[in-house]
């Protein structure tokens, strides 16, 4: 009886995983088989020829090194900044206490409500107006917009938990209130902070919407603006698809792999309490 | 939770001892809950201490500042604008429009378009919220359970989540495709079908396609959340339920769905919201068709805007959309929650 149990219990994860990693092992297999094994009816499992030509042909036959470094720009810029404004927003709204904090706070949450979609046809007008559609600069804007209240809401399972004596002796020894927050608390809740790094980088690494609608010349494309060429309506070139779609995987792979832990707590201690 | 000082005076303090992350910092109305006696402790440490904390009236306006004016200019300025935006009847980004009224708003409640994308919008988010929530309830009851590397598989089953859409694009246009994809291969290679099956391509089919690949990217995000839920059941909570001889049904009956369903009501939340906001897996893998099969309120705008360069009925669009999530979010959080929450996605 206790086999079977065990038995049934290990089928089971086992049935979970085969779930999300089937799709994923595909495409990275796909990703190295040579194009007549790719396009023949019959799927492999396993390639018969390895092949690197589809990652070859990414860097020679399209600017797919600019459009990572695009990404990578956008990712990092908007994380910085969404970094600074969060961090202090949400001490003044875990700390501090005043008149409209309680309003302030929940308006900031409620944001999400906001259909993003709407926010493109205005920003569009206004960017345009400003001379900066079709720049990064535009992208970095609206994806600090985007991540900012989220990232807010995140820093309290973090915040909350750091001890207010330290921050107290700090003001003893004549600290100003601006140093005790940058000196002691703001190193104190580095983890919550890697927390709402990762989960910026990998919005601002996934966004597609609003990068499609303000990004127009070539060489301000970001990665998935740039990959989606490679899935054209009437021609389809796999190969490519396959091969960027492993490289674009690796960066949130690594980020996750350093900061996870923590995203993961900063996401669910607020859901579970 | 204590007053400290005065109402208009910047008291830092620790937020409330309400630690539900779902709540405002604002003091509960409920006092049953725990943590009302570490508030009171709180305080009486605080006293304890200089006080120098409590200093400094305006030193937390000064910090929200900066992401005020930011929320400011980028999302209530273009809220006003999308307003603006609908009274006018403006085509082409940038060009000026003749002041439209409310024309642009009974064109687009009395055509029968907006309300066919509606029923779209809504049956997309009810089959993805139903298959997410479950599919994310069934993997983390399965994740839940002792077994060898749980650690790594909790923490790393959120993978498909890293992805960016254009990936979930590509992997399921190539395991759908009529002619080269492997489940096609797979219905015709065991005689389930006779003839491939264009599951994008196919009016009746492409809604549950593009939702079946859409599903396996955002299950994962909710199972981590609900195994963290989990997690908190007592162990002695279940090993009493075993010892009563509760077969496996009546103990998730009886501890573990009532454990998790604040947590679950929270997540059919969360993923309603996002499911009516998704734009690009559905792009991606459709472009709204076949035969606006796929078109969503949120593809529609995207549309108007931007291939058929019609701003102003984008915007009504988008503000009558605004209005309707609105009003289920508000409707949402008062019925269902039962109280005043402040979510966030």
């Amino acid at each position: 009886m206790r086999t079977v149990k065990t038995i049934g219990r290990y089928l089971s994860v086992a049935a979970v995983l085969a779930v999300v990693m089937l799709p994923m092992y595909w495409v990275v297999i796909c990703s190295f088989k040579t194009v007549p094994e790719l396009t023949s009816p019959t799927p492999t499992f396993w390639p018969k020829t390895f092949t690197l030509e589809h990652y070859t042909r990414l860097f020679e036959q399209v600017p797919f090194a600019r459009y990572f470094l695009n990404s990578v720009y956008v990712a990092l810029a908007a994380t910085g900044i969404t970094l600074v404004l969060a961090s202090l927003a949400a001490y003044s709204v875990y700390r501090c206490r005043y008149r409209g904090r309680e309003l302030l706070y929940r308006t900031f949450i409620s944001i999400y409500i906001f259909p993003r979609v709407l926010l493109i046809i205005p920003l569009y007008v206004a960017f345009t107006g400003l001379g900066i559609i079709d720049t990064l600069l535009a992208l970095v804007i609206v994806n600090v917009t985007i991540v900012a209240p989220f990232s807010v809401w995140m820093l309290r399972a973090f915040f909350v938990g750091v001890p207010l004596e330290l921050e107290d002796a700090a003001l003893v020894d004549g600290a100003s209130r601006l140093q005790v927050l940058v000196r002691v608390f703001l190193p104190l809740s580095a983890p919550g902070l890697a927390a709402l790094a990762l989960n910026s980088f990998l919005m601002c690494w996934t966004e597609y919407l609003f990068a499609v609608a303000f990004l127009i010349s070539d060489t301000n494309k970001t990665l998935p603006v740039g990959m989606a060429h490679f899935l054209q309506q009437y021609f389809i070139d796999w190969g490519l698809l396959m091969s960027s779609s492993v490289i674009i995987a690796i960066p949130p792979i690594l980020l996750f792999g350093l900061a996870g832990r923590w995203f993961i707590k900063g996401l669910t201690a607020g859901a579970i309490k | 939770m204590p007053r400290l000082s005065g109402a208009a005076q910047t008291e830092c303090v620790k937020p409330s001892a309400d630690e539900r992350g779902n709540l405002g910092p604002s003091p509960s109305r409920d006092g049953s809950r725990p943590g009302r006696g570490a508030a009171a402790g709180y305080a009486r440490r605080l006293r304890g201490i200089s006080g120098l904390l409590q200093k400094d009236p305006y030193f937390g306006y000064l910090l929200i500042l900066p992401l005020l004016v930011w929320a400011l200019l980028t999302l209530i300025y273009p809220l006003v604008e999308t307003i603006r935006l609908s009274v006018l009847d403006v085509g082409y980004v940038g060009t000026p429009g003749a002041f439209a009224g409310v024309s642009n708003y009974v064109r687009i409640l009395a055509g029968g378009e907006f309300w066919r994308t509606l029923r779209v919008s809504v049956t997309w988010t009810a089959l993805n919220v139903a298959f997410q929530v479950l599919l994310a309830l069934v993997a983390a009851l399965v994740l839940n359970q002792e077994f060898r590397g749980h650690e790594f598989v909790r923490t790393w089953i959120i993978l498909p989540w890293l992805f960016p859409s254009i990936v979930l694009a590509t992997m399921g246009k190539w395991v759908l495709d009529p002619t080269l994809g492997v489940v096609n291969y797979l219905l015709l290679s065991s005689g389930l079908v006779e003839r491939p099956i264009s599951f994008l391509g196919s009016p009746g089919i492409a809604l549950y396609a593009v939702t079946a690949v859409n599903v396996w990217r955002w299950f994962p995000f909710f199972t981590v959340i609900i195994l963290a839920a989990l997690q908190t059941i007592p162990r002695e909570l279940g090993e009493a339920a075993d010892m009563d001889g509760a077969g496996y049904f009546a103990r998730l009956w009886h501890v573990e769905l009532p454990t998790i369903s604040e947590v679950l009501k929270v997540v059919i939340l969360i993923a309603s919201l996002w499911a009516i906001n998704i734009f690009d897996a559905i792009w991606l893998l459709t472009r709204g068709g076949p035969i606006y099969k796929t078109t969503t309120l949120t593809i529609l705008i995207y549309y108007k805007a931007f291939q058929e360069y019609r701003i102003s009925q984008a915007a009504t669009i988008s503000l009558v959309m605004f209005v309707i999530l609105l009003a289920y979010g508000v409707g949402y959080l008062r019925r269902v929650m039962k109280e005043e929450v402040a979510i966030s996605a």
